[in-house]
């Protein structure tokens, strides 16, 4: 088997004593739809962050494409090609939608191909070309997450990690938020999707981990999920 | 622990005693009285700003108001010292209070840069008075002074006194005592409110501020309380202050000093029981040390509070804890090895 | 009538100089929660580096200043790493970094004031307030052309980091920062090379602030301080790290303060102050501007 874009292994990770990931591995290969699944609270966002490089894993290692990225500085992680949109989007309140997506390709290796890449963006998202001088702190829930979303494809990378795509919009913007992932992963892009809400993605991922207490309790298909009728049950609430 | 502190209190307080008597020379009990009058000074800031979180920069502005005052009332009602300290103290309050009225709503950031701006304020309305106050005409009109002396200072306002019942050899011991006991009440004041529902309350919303918020917990209240209950104190040692040296002057509200301060509350450990005295010492200490370099004194004291602050924030009696601490565990798992 | 122009005339060179002052301090403010102590220290050195160098190598005043604005940033940077660039990961680093940099302009200060105690200027470039070949009348109250010239250079640097700030990329690294530190950490952004970059920034502004000061007032080791503080109160008006709201708070202290000093008497200036921004801030306790805090998320 080929080595995997990205590899975590036995992660350890916690705020002030308290450990919130416990002995986490994690396979992410090159084109495939990883997906997180387990409530809130149980260390998923933790171990986005510490794959991201804005929190230091307090053992384990993180490998990208075989060389060690744990410990890394995130402005050096997302460098290297693993881009993170993080849990409630955090856009730039005060900057305006043209210039946060400017923000997301602010790496040289990306600022010269703006002009061009943006215009994809803006065919993906419409609606963000028809608010690219509106403050991003003016927009409407929906439109933050795909100004976040649009963002963070601007960076492109090899990874590109999604945090709760979901939380807290309404169910017609999530429906239009999931076509894009999927569309996202039908051009090949290896994605690493965290979610709360097993019904999104079940169709979806290649592969789902179930996260729980800090630990991997369960990993398979969609199908396999479907018809483990326990685990449904305990973790996800039938 | 409340144990080993109060054997610590009664060994410490044995020895500020007996050290006048030891044989030293005067100018050590000088200092040392100078050094408790500091301690207290530095003991009720640390009740505001390490106990209370307040971030107060106006405690030297407090002082300097209480040792004012005690000059103006002394000079110019003809009042006692002694009855001038209480209303001094008393002053201080009301003024800390509307301070802290006035911070009360504000965030810790911009409490520091108003209490620095009413320090520099007060320094500034005192240098640049100099117009004759009228209430200094009679004494002589070629040299009349304005009403809190301007950038010369102000004396004439009496003594504690002690020269009249000790005499002209012993009266600073009746300074040195005095000054001791007010830093006695203060140490016992600060220990009291750590310990009361006040501290309580303040130890409840440092560790987890929704929670005590959710409980009830009024910062407001007591954060005014503090506010204006550590005034009282900080002005009498100002009043004391001024009664030990027979002056006041614009040096009192001016950066250095609170520099000098800073450094005590630094170094001790801002927030530590011990730290204000520990912090009092070992800068008195150093500035006996180093008494020839004195032009460099203001340079060593900034580098001083700066490195303080990058390698020891929590000051040599959180050093001394945390040294302590590890001490403790080592000792407890060797004896644990030991009797497995 | 005479008096009105007289207060606009000293009140707008008092508030271009608070400006430069106060942008620097708000941008530190808002790229990482530093307030530099420090910051007045390095207006002091701005005027005595331009005062040395026109002095020893004979150079103009106008070429001299641009000079110590260099200068000036080369300390900011100093500044950073021998107090911030240690303290980042510091719980408590809002305060921390107000004492540690209260104890290095302390420092600082008293360095200057050991060292250059002999290089002391009686206002060095002021210019007498009669009429004369520097000066024109505006009604009766004769301005003096340099004050043009304070107000002009005011306007063209504070245009310029406008300019900076939004259409260049480091400048927009430096808003971002301020915005969303994490975020613009996920961007790519060198966080720590932002907060340098913004110190030397503000520091040159500082430079050529404290140059503006030595316009009117004794080039001294101590000279920075007094406006240290008014900038400060300026940034505390305005709400920390509200930038333009920072210009306006300039231009509204300075104008008090001239009111003051001309209606009333000098020194009660920097009370009416005080006394006004602790009305500000009883009043609308997140600044003057509303409670939209513009740089911070």
């Amino acid at each position: 088997m080929a080595e995997p874009l990205l590899a975590i292994h036995n992660l350890h990770a916690g705020y002030e004593g308290q450990n919130v990931l416990k002995d986490v591995s994690l396979d992410v290969p090159e084109g495939a739809l990883i997906t997180l699944l387990g409530p809130n609270g149980h260390g998923k966002t933790t171990l986005l962050k510490c794959i991201a490089g804005l929190m230091k894993p307090s053992g384990g290692r993180i490998e990208l494409a075989g060389r060690r990225i744990d410990g890394a500085e995130a402005e050096r992680v997302v460098d290297l090609g693993v881009v993170l949109i993080p849990q409630g989007d955090m856009l730039f309140p005060e900057m305006s939608v043209y210039d946060n997506l400017k923000m997301g390709a602010y790496l040289p290796r990306v600022r010269k191909t703006f002009s061009e890449e943006v215009e994809k963006i803006y065919t993906i998202l419409p609606r963000l070309k028809e608010r690219t001088t509106q403050l991003a702190r003016t927009l409407s829930g929906g439109e933050r997450r795909m100004l976040a979303i649009g963002r963070g494809l601007l960076s492109g990378g090899r990874i590109l990690m999604i945090d709760e795509p979901s939380l807290g919009l309404a169910p017609i913007v999530i429906d239009q938020i999931y076509e894009i992932i999927t569309d996202l992963k039908a051009s090949g892009r290896t994605i690493l999707l965290v979610e709360e809400n097993a019904s999104r993605i079940i169709d979806l991922a290649d592969r789902i981990h179930l996260l729980d207490t800090g630990q991997i309790v369960w990993a398979g298909g969609g199908e396999e999920l479907q018809s483990n009728q326990q685990i449904l049950e305990t973790y996800l609430g039938g | 622990m409340k144990y080993r502190d109060l054997i610590i209190f009664a060994i410490l307080l044995a020895i500020a005693i007996a050290f006048p008597w030891m044989g030293v020379k005067r100018y050590l009990i000088a200092s040392a009285l100078i050094m408790f009058c500091y301690a207290t000074v530095v003991s009720q800031w640390n009740l505001v700003f390490g106990i209370a979180g307040i971030f107060s920069l106006a405690q030297v502005a407090i002082f300097a108001f209480g040792a004012y005052t005690t000059a103006v009332l002394g000079r110019y009602m003809d009042l006692t010292l002694w009855y001038a300290f209480p209303i001094a103290g008393l002053a201080g309050m009301v003024f800390s209070f509307f301070v802290g009225l006035a911070c009360l709503r504000m965030r810790g950031i911009y409490v520091a840069l108003l209490t620095l701006a009413i320090s520099q304020v007060m320094f500034v309305l005192i240098q640049t008075d100099s117009a004759c106050s009228p209430l200094n005409q009679r004494d002589n009109p070629a040299t009349c002074v304005s009403f809190t002396g301007g950038a010369q200072g102000l004396g004439g306002f009496g003594s504690f006194g002690w020269r009249d019942v000790l005499g002209g050899r012993n009266w600073i011991l009746g300074d040195y005592y005095t000054m001791l006991a007010l830093l006695v009440v203060a140490l016992i004041f600060t220990a009291a409110v750590t310990q009361s529902r006040i501290g309580l309350a303040f130890k409840a919303l440092r560790d987890n501020e929704e929670l005590a918020r959710s409980r009830g917990v009024s910062v407001f209240k007591y954060q005014l309380i503090v506010f204006a209950a550590s005034a009282f104190l900080t002005a009498m040692a100002g009043g004391f202050y001024a009664a030990h040296f027979g002056a006041v002057g614009s040096n009192l509200v001016a950066f250095p000093l609170l520099l000098f301060l800073i450094s005590m509350l630094v170094v001790g450990g801002i927030g530590k029981a011990w730290g204000p005295l520990l912090g009092a010492f070992l800068l008195m200490a150093a500035d006996e040390v180093f008494k020839e370099f004195s032009d460099w004194r203001n340079i060593g004291l900034g580098m001083i509070v700066l490195v303080f602050m990058i390698f020891l924030p929590e000051g040599v009696a959180g050093a001394i804890e945390a040294v302590s601490k590890r001490a403790t565990r080592l000792w407890t798992a060797l004896r644990r090895r030991s009797s497995a | 009538m005479n008096f009105f122009i007289q207060i606009i005339v000293s009140g707008l060179t008092f508030g271009a100089m608070y400006a430069l002052a106060a942008l620097g301090l708000a941008l530190v403010w808002g790229a990482f929660n530093m307030l530099n102590m420090a910051h007045g220290i390095i207006m002091t050195l701005g005027a005595y580096y331009a005062l040395l160098w026109a002095e020893i190598w004979g150079l103009p005043l106008f070429f001299a200043a641009p000079f110590a604005a260099i200068c000036g940033g080369g300390f900011g940077v100093l500044v950073y790493f021998i107090s911030a660039h240690w303290m980042l990961r510091q719980r408590n680093f809002e305060v921390t970094i107000i004492i540690a940099t209260f104890g290095l302009g302390m420092a600082a200060e008293a360095g200057l004031l050991k060292f250059l105690r002999e290089e002391f200027r009686t206002a060095p470039y002021s210019q007498p307030l009669s009429l004369g070949a520097d000066s024109f009348l505006v009604g009766d109250v004769p301005v003096s052309y340099q004050r043009i010239v304070v107000w002009a250079v005011a306007l063209v640097l504070i245009m310029l980091v406008g300019l900076f700030l939004t259409r260049t990329n480091a400048g927009r690294a430096i808003r971002a920062t301020a915005q969303s530190r994490d975020a613009a950490r996920l961007m790519g952004i060198p966080v720590k090379r932002v907060y340098v970059m913004v110190l030397a920034l503000a520091s040159g502004l500082a430079a050529i602030s404290g140059i503006m000061l030595s316009s009117f007032k004794d080039v001294h080791p101590l000279m920075g301080g007094d406006p240290l503080l008014k900038a400060f109160i300026v940034i505390v008006l305005a709400g920390l790290g509200n930038i333009t709201g920072a210009l306006y708070a300039a231009l509204l202290v300075g104008m008090v303060e001239a009111t003051v000093k001309v209606l009333v008497a000098d020194k009660y200036g920097f009370t009416a102050i005080l006394v006004l921004v602790i009305a500000a801030l009883i009043w609308r306790p997140a600044g003057l501007f509303g409670q939209r805090v513009v740089a911070r998320q």
